[in-house]
């Protein structure tokens, strides 16, 4: 206000002031941005571009970095097992649709339907969520076992036993069960939410209209809730394809890099080979893919939103 | 009344004897669904109270014949877990106050403060959530040797400070408390940072609450990062230190393995049981507006 009607007296020379009034006003809050807006740039955007220059340098912490042009993105075409990987990763993001996708979906409706006993299912359901992952890898190794419980069950039924772990057509889907058994509530509980604010009268108007429960599902509870069915999906799609460390864990990529994925091949590249530059390259091309999928995930939560 | 207390099913459907028998498999998938929550869950404990060769029979029984408690201070002794547990709450602790300090000034400053260009400056933070970190974790790792921050807590602090995402949830919970209180603390002559200290955090405690209960699941479960970033024992978090030496470990028994990983599981769950509510509110908040 002061600075207002200083202005007003003294029009020519406080042209300058006046334009520079709003920030000069606020420059305590631009000082509260400072250090957010450091450890952003520091440990984001320096790690960010950085990736992009270490792709053209061949990266020796002892002798100093060299420029090497396209040889780390040649390398990466060249290798095969990065081929490989990328096939992994597809059909790790097609196993996590397939087994674990649609059925947070599926008893969200099914336990909002439920009148007694909902608080036990929900805390049940998120029980695993808790654990922490280390553990989930020494038990569920433990499960997988030939001589574990699955196993032992199969043999009372008179089935083969099943090599989870080792077995090349089984280690992907072992590791996609043991992440759905894991993550299964979290994604349940929020589907769940959606649908029980799904106004009731719907339901009634269209009972009275003579719709079956399967078509008041169907034309109702399914709509209802699929912006957030649709964005659930890409945020799976976006982390699945990421995915690694339950790979690293459990299998580290074997047996015969039967789980060896995208991600998992960065890691290798970067903190077995010691190789930072093809890593780093590796994960400007991820960035390029993904980098697509993350604005559309963002548009579609921003509708939402509002 | 009535209209309040129906779902998809009214009372009129459950009358219908072939929707009662849906209704009944539905139910029986549901507990069939609880029970396979909750069976890994008590093997992990079982198996800490069975000697060596009854985990190791086949097949496996679910209940312990007799109770080995002693496989607990075994595992106890095996690893100084005490030490690992101080250290991943050193990394909680401090990764909480930069949150709270340097995302929630800056959450503040974005909400409640008529800064010009602030929307430019928003989304210079939230552009940050478009990138993948599985893409930067390379040169994130090189960054972090190019500053000297390896084997150093500060290498889990300060990029604390840098997550758009828990900004985002704590600019939004800026975002909904009335402008009013500020105003009036601000003809009273308070300054922006009274403002900040004296009058938003002590309203956002409870969004607060659910991002410690976030950081704390992240610093709890986070074992790759932190093997490479700490070179060794001392600065080893709890997750680290068990999947170097109970999960990768050879020699280790197999009810002593379960009694450690029975530990560890032990304190989320009770928290978890504890604060459900909190928790449980804090999930949804984090996966529809996030």
């Amino acid at each position: 206000m002061d600075q207002t009607a200083a202005a007003n007296v003294q029009p020519a020379k406080s042209a300058k002031r006046r334009r520079f009034a709003p920030y000069r006003k606020n420059w305590s809050g631009y000082m509260f941005l400072v250090p957010a807006a450091a450890l952003f740039v520091l440990f984001l955007w320096v790690p960010i571009i950085k990736g992009v220059v270490y792709s053209f340098y061949d990266i020796d912490f002892v002798n100093g970095n060299t420029y090497v042009g396209f040889d780390n993105y040649k390398t990466v075409f060249n290798d095969s097992e990065v081929g490989v990987s990328v096939k992994n990763t597809l059909y790790y993001m097609a196993l996590c649709l397939l087994i674990g996708f649609w059925v947070p979906i599926l008893f969200a409706i099914a336990i909002s339907e439920i009148r007694r006993f909902q608080g036990i299912f929900r805390v049940a359901a998120y029980l695993p969520n808790v654990i922490p992952v280390v553990v989930l890898y020494g038990l569920w190794r433990w499960i997988y076992d030939p001589v574990g419980p699955i196993n032992a069950f199969l043999g009372k039924l008179g089935a083969d036993q099943i090599l989870f772990m080792t077995d090349t057509r089984w280690s992907m889907v072992s590791l996609v069960i043991m992440e759905t058994w894991q993550q299964f509530g979290s994604g349940m509980l929020i589907y769940l939410a959606a649908v029980l604010s799904i106004p009731k009268d719907w339901y009634e108007a269209a009972e009275i209209d003579g719709a079956g429960i399967w078509a008041r599902v169907r034309h109702i509870t399914l709509p209802s809730i699929k912006g957030l069915i649709m964005l659930m999906l890409i945020m799976q799609l976006i982390a699945t394809s990421q995915g690694y460390q339950s790979q690293l864990a459990m299998l580290d990529g074997g047996p015969l890099n039967a789980t060896l994925t995208y991600g998992l091949k960065i890691v290798k590249y970067a903190f077995t080979r010691l190789d930072y530059g093809v890593a780093s390259a590796m994960g400007v091309l991820m960035f390029l893919v993904l980098g697509g999928l993350a604005v559309v995930q963002f548009r579609m939560q921003n509708r939402g939103g509002n | 009344m009535k209209a309040a207390e129906r779902g998809i099913l009214s009372s009129h459907d459950y009358r219908r004897p072939t929707t009662m028998v849906v209704l009944a498999i539905m139910s029986l998938v549901i507990l069939f669904m609880v029970f396979t929550m909750l069976y890994p869950i008590g093997v992990t404990f079982m198996n800490s109270l069975k000697t060596v060769v009854e985990v190791n029979s086949f097949p496996p029984k679910f209940l312990p014949q007799g109770l080995e408690w002693q496989n607990f201070k075994e595992g106890w002794h095996y690893m100084d877990i005490p030490m690992f547990m101080k250290n991943t709450l050193i990394i909680f602790g401090g990764n909480v106050l930069v949150t709270v300090f340097v995302l929630g000034l800056a959450a503040f400053t974005l909400s409640k403060l008529n800064l010009p260009h602030r929307k430019l400056i928003y989304f210079f933070f939230l552009m940050t959530l478009f990138i993948p970190p599985s893409t930067y974790i390379v040169p994130n790792f090189v960054n972090l040797k190019d500053l000297g921050l390896l084997n150093s807590f500060w290498a889990f602090w300060l990029p604390a400070g840098a997550s758009a995402f828990n900004m985002l949830l704590l600019k939004s919970f800026f975002d909904d408390i009335n402008d009013e209180i500020f105003e009036a603390s601000r003809i009273d002559g308070a300054s922006n940072w009274y403002g900040f200290t004296r009058i938003a955090l002590p309203l956002s405690i409870p969004i607060v609450a659910t991002l410690s209960i976030f950081i704390f699941s992240a610093a709890w479960n986070d074992w790759f990062w932190p093997s490479l970033v700490m070179h060794g024992d001392p600065k080893y978090p709890l997750a680290t230190a068990i999947y170097k030496k109970v999960i990768q470990a050879t020699g280790l028994k197999q009810n002593i393995k379960f009694a450690i990983l029975a530990m560890v599981s032990l304190p989320p769950i009770v928290v978890f049981l504890v604060f459900q509510k909190f928790i449980l509110r804090g999930l949804h908040l984090g996966g529809v507006k996030g």
